[in-house]
């Protein structure tokens, strides 16, 4: 029996296996993962799920509560904004809004961060401590001043946001990659290459870049989420995105005056903000664990 | 000690010049001159216009123009506000105690509350009482802090009405004297019965927004840096020798855990300073955060740059400053590359 079991040949799991059996275990990031996908799927879908359009304002249906509540209208589920615009369908149009800002600020951002990390540590010398230093001053100004002044230089407007945004997140990716790539460079295998007569271009990304990736990706998924906290809190300050595009962050700014009579007009937006973000952050932290188990928080 | 304290001094200068430099070329990049952005509906005639951008030195070549500011800089002159036509660093100074005074009344709850909160995780790793921390400090760390504030608002002062919406003080009870600018200190000296009292409640819900982050933060760094301090040998002696837990833990663990919660906490003091923007926007918080959205939507360009640069000089100065600290309370960072 015993010999029979262990002559039965186990295949060793594919990257792909192994890393689903470590991310899985995690059971706050698998629930992070089913949130992410239902808020991808509610925002790609958003032109057939929202029962209205985003921005048409109904007359006469003013600051109507949402279905629980008495008054409440049965076309419009979570009810309506000061002008009458439908709220689920803005919350809807909004999860586009806010994961697109995310999701382009975490690509620029990682694309140029790799460009400019890879750089720095290729060359070295004077084009290391040049990108180095810019970062360290990207840095040294706190992120949301950051923004903000960039903002006030280029204008409010979403593209802006996600410049501005961008910008601010530039130097963790920079430096990420700067650290993993030098780390990297010193090892066996680089030289073989070297010898081998791979080019510095090819030897950089196809050589050494793999190598670096489980970090970056962590970083980039939890670079989602803050990208999308602070380009809410843009948008609340009247920097972000400009009305009537349906903002989360934008949506709350004019909420204030509403807040007490009608609180769910001001509560929607601000729980979607959260439990996204909450989801991507656990996402992120099941990525961590499963992809770079030295950073694993124990 | 003092080559280090050098080596980082020497560090800032060139972080400090570019950052002159920055703001100085940002502020030129805004499309229309400041003339223009501010002449009004009917516009104003050639002349004046011209008499206008000499005034403000705009005449001159832009190399000029940067070796007067960063000039200006050195001497302590940020430029003149265009809308109160006040000194920037006056204003700046005016209303920095406010900011101050909410960021430390910030860092102190997120840090009472933050440290004991993580100790208590870390000592009873995977109970009940650390997940659910945990997740409540992942929810404090994802938490849209301007939405935040509008909860605590809408529950806290309208429903219960346990604590005021906005600003400082209660006006209409009470005037006293700015002697520091920082409202607990000055309603103290003032004398007046209740005004203290006034002050500390006007403070309570703006740190609780402003320390949320924080207290996430904190929370999760004091858990994982005391799990690996308890996994030491030393800690282990100390257990072996018959000590009791709590003298392990709050004593001998402890005191090495917090070093680098330390150092966080310093660090964040400085992001602080600058993320108060929305919690004084959301609170009507007379600062320098709430000062700068309003010179942005004033066109106020000097108000904007010299703001900009006074708050990142602080910022700057707070790191700079925790840095010699750690190395103070760290050698190996001291002597270390």
């Amino acid at each position: 029996m015993a010999s029979e079991a262990l002559s039965v040949q186990v295949k060793p799991p594919g990257p792909f296996r192994a890393f689903w059996s470590a991310f899985s275990e995690n059971r706050g990031a698998v629930l992070g993962l089913v949130v992410v996908v239902f808020v991808v799927v509610v925002a790609l879908l958003a032109p057939l799920l929202a029962p209205h359009d985003p921005v048409e304002q109904f007359k006469g249906a003013t600051r109507l509560p949402p279905f629980w509540k008495e008054g409440a209208d049965p076309r419009f589920w979570l009810g309506t904004d000061a002008v009458g615009r439908d709220m689920l369908s803005r919350l809807m149009y909004g999860a586009r809004v806010s994961l697109f800002i995310g999701l382009s600020v975490m690509l620029v951002s990682m694309v140029v961060g790799v460009a400019m990390g890879l750089a720095a540590a290729w060359f070295g010398g004077l084009v290391d401590v040049i990108i180095i230093r810019v970062m360290d001053l990207i840095m040294a100004i706190p992120s949301l001043v950051l923004a903000i002044l960039i903002i006030a230089v280029i204008g409010p407007s979403l593209t802006n946001t996600i410049i501005a945004v961008t910008i601010v997140y530039l130097p963790r990716y920079v430096r990420l990659v700067r650290a993993s790539a030098l780390a990297e460079l010193s090892r066996d295998y680089v030289t073989a290459a070297k010898v081998a007569g791979v080019g510095p271009f090819r030897l950089m990304t196809v050589t050494v870049l793999p190598n670096c990736l489980a970090p970056l990706i962590v970083q980039a998924a939890l670079g989602v989420s803050d990208a999308i906290l602070e380009a809410a809190g843009l948008g609340f300050l009247g920097l972000g995105a400009q009305p009537p595009m349906p903002e989360w962050g934008a949506m709350l700014a004019d909420t204030r005056d509403l807040m007490l009579s009608h609180p769910w007009v001001m509560a929607f937006p601000g729980l979607c903000i959260l439990v996204t973000v909450m989801a991507i952050n656990l996402m992120g932290d099941g990525l961590r664990d499963a992809l770079d188990p030295r950073l694993r928080k124990s | 000690m003092i080559r280090f304290l050098l080596k980082r001094l020497a560090l800032t200068i060139p972080t400090f010049l570019a950052l002159m430099f920055i703001t100085f070329v940002m502020i030129r990049l805004v499309p229309g001159d400041p003339v223009e952005a501010r002449r009004g509906e009917r516009g104003i005639s050639p002349e004046r216009h011209a008499e206008l951008l000499h005034e403000m030195g705009l005449d001159q070549p832009i190399w000029k123009q940067f070796l007067d500011y960063a000039g200006g800089i050195l001497q302590g002159d940020f430029g003149t506000s265009i809308v109160s036509k006040t000194p920037v660093l006056h204003e700046f100074l005016t209303l920095f105690p406010a900011t101050l005074e909410l960021t430390l009344c910030a860092m102190l709850f997120a840090s009472l509350l933050g440290i004991p909160a993580g100790v208590l995780a870390a000592a009873r790793r995977g109970g009940i009482y650390d997940q659910t921390l945990m997740g409540v400090a992942l929810t404090g760390y994802s938490m849209p802090i301007f939405w935040w504030g509008l909860i605590l608002i809408l529950v806290m002062s309208n429903t219960l009405g346990l604590t005021p919406v906005s600003g400082r003080v209660d006006l209409i009870k009470y005037y006293y004297q700015p002697v520091t600018g920082f409202a607990l200190i000055d309603s103290l000296l003032s004398g007046q019965k209740g005004a203290f009292g006034d002050a500390l409640h006007h403070l309570i819900l703006p740190s609780i927004v402003l320390g949320t982050v924080p207290l996430a933060v904190i929370a999760r760094m004091t858990r994982s840096a005391m799990l690996e301090v308890l996994e030491e040998d030393y800690v282990r002696t100390a257990r072996a020798k018959g000590l009791s837990a709590r003298r392990v833990i709050g004593l001998h663990a402890l005191r090495n855990a917090l070093i680098p919660v330390i150092t966080s906490i310093g660090l964040q003091v400085g992001t602080l300073l600058a993320g108060a923007v929305l919690t004084e926007t959301i609170f009507s918080w007379p600062g320098v955060g709430k000062w700068l959205i309003e010179s942005i939507g004033r066109r106020d360009y000097p108000a904007l740059q010299g703001g900009i640069m006074l708050i990142a000089a602080c910022v700057i100065i707070v790191n700079l400053g925790v840095d010699l600290l750690y190395g103070l309370i760290n050698p190996r960072i001291r002597h270390g590359k």
